[in-house]
């Protein structure tokens, strides 16, 4: 018992024999020699995305006769009955907020494997 | 909510985050420098040229951290091999045997502060007890991740903390509880 006293009394000196150590500049100091960040790409890839979408709508108005089929489709739509226009409403919104949680959620994925693979 | 190291780390992957890099040190700067003056003898300009070089190393190496280990653990094991590299160029990774332990220590000249005797009879360990002792019994790591830390067998580990404990209460038996 008296040494399981003596041994609990020798680590809590232990312990307190090492207080916190202030930063003083020291996480600046390391900081300061980290190599530069990564380049990112985000702008070049925001440029293709951008690019790519304006020639697919340039292709798709010269293709569909200068556009025609939108008043036609608007047209249609019109003589739908409100019922129609309201399911289609819905269910478009519902596709657009499934598309921006699974890119949400393969986002989080993408933090968790790269923390994974590392 | 506060993001735990292995966010930060994810983060550093990720996004390259400097800023995520910076809290880590910042959390673990103090237990890591607090280490490294331990294992150099309170030679405190060399400890902090060390902690430097562990967290550069660090973040360099982060693709390494498997997320397996705490980050803690893993930031140990690399301040220790900057202190092991740094003293094999120092040529002073020699323990101090026990005939050497025996002459040293005087009970009659010991500094009547507590901890000034504690620190002093640390720094009389040899380096390997004084490491498992430091890492296990001030640092809260198990035997196990101690171990890993210093890349040694577990045994050995367990075997260097028990005698370093029995050194440091031979030592220190004149402040034991009675």
């Amino acid at each position: 018992m008296e040494q399981v006293n003596q041994e609990d009394w020798l680590d809590r000196e232990l312990r307190e024999a090492a207080p916190y150590i202030d930063d003083e500049g020291f996480t600046a100091r390391v900081l300061q020699q980290l190599p530069p960040p990564r380049r990112r790409h985000d702008l070049l890839r925001a440029a293709i995305l951008l690019g790519m979408t304006l020639l697919a709508s340039v292709l798709a108005y010269v293709v569909s006769g200068g556009g025609r089929f939108i008043s036609v489709m608007v047209e249609r739509l019109a003589a739908l009955p409100a019922l129609w226009v309201f399911v289609l409403a819905l269910a478009s919104g519902l596709v657009i907020a499934a598309v921006g949680a699974a890119a949400a959620l393969s986002r989080e994925r993408g933090l968790q494997t790269g923390l994974l693979q590392a | 909510m506060e993001l735990t190291d292995a966010d930060l780390v994810a983060r550093v992957l990720v996004d390259d985050d400097q800023n995520a890099f910076g809290e880590l040190v910042r959390r673990h700067q103090s237990a890591v420098r607090g280490l490294l003056r331990q294992l150099t003898r309170t030679d405190v300009a060399l400890a902090d040229d060390l902690a430097q070089q562990t967290f550069l190393r660090a973040y360099k190496n982060i693709r390494s951290f498997r997320g397996e280990a705490r980050f803690s653990t893993w930031i140990y094991r690399i301040a220790y091999n900057c202190f092991r590299e740094d003293a094999r160029r120092r040529k002073e990774l020699v323990g101090i045997d026990e005939e050497q332990l025996q002459t040293q220590h005087d009970p009659q000249v010991a500094d009547p502060a507590l901890r000034h005797d504690l620190m002093r009879a640390l720094n009389l360990l040899p380096l390997n007890e004084r490491s498992a002792v430091l890492l296990c019994c001030q640092n809260g790591l198990s035997h196990d991740e101690a171990s890993r830390v210093l890349d040694i067998p577990l045994g050995t580990v367990k075997t260097n903390v028990l005698r370093g404990r029995e050194k440091l209460k031979r030592m220190l038996a004149d402040w034991g509880p009675n």
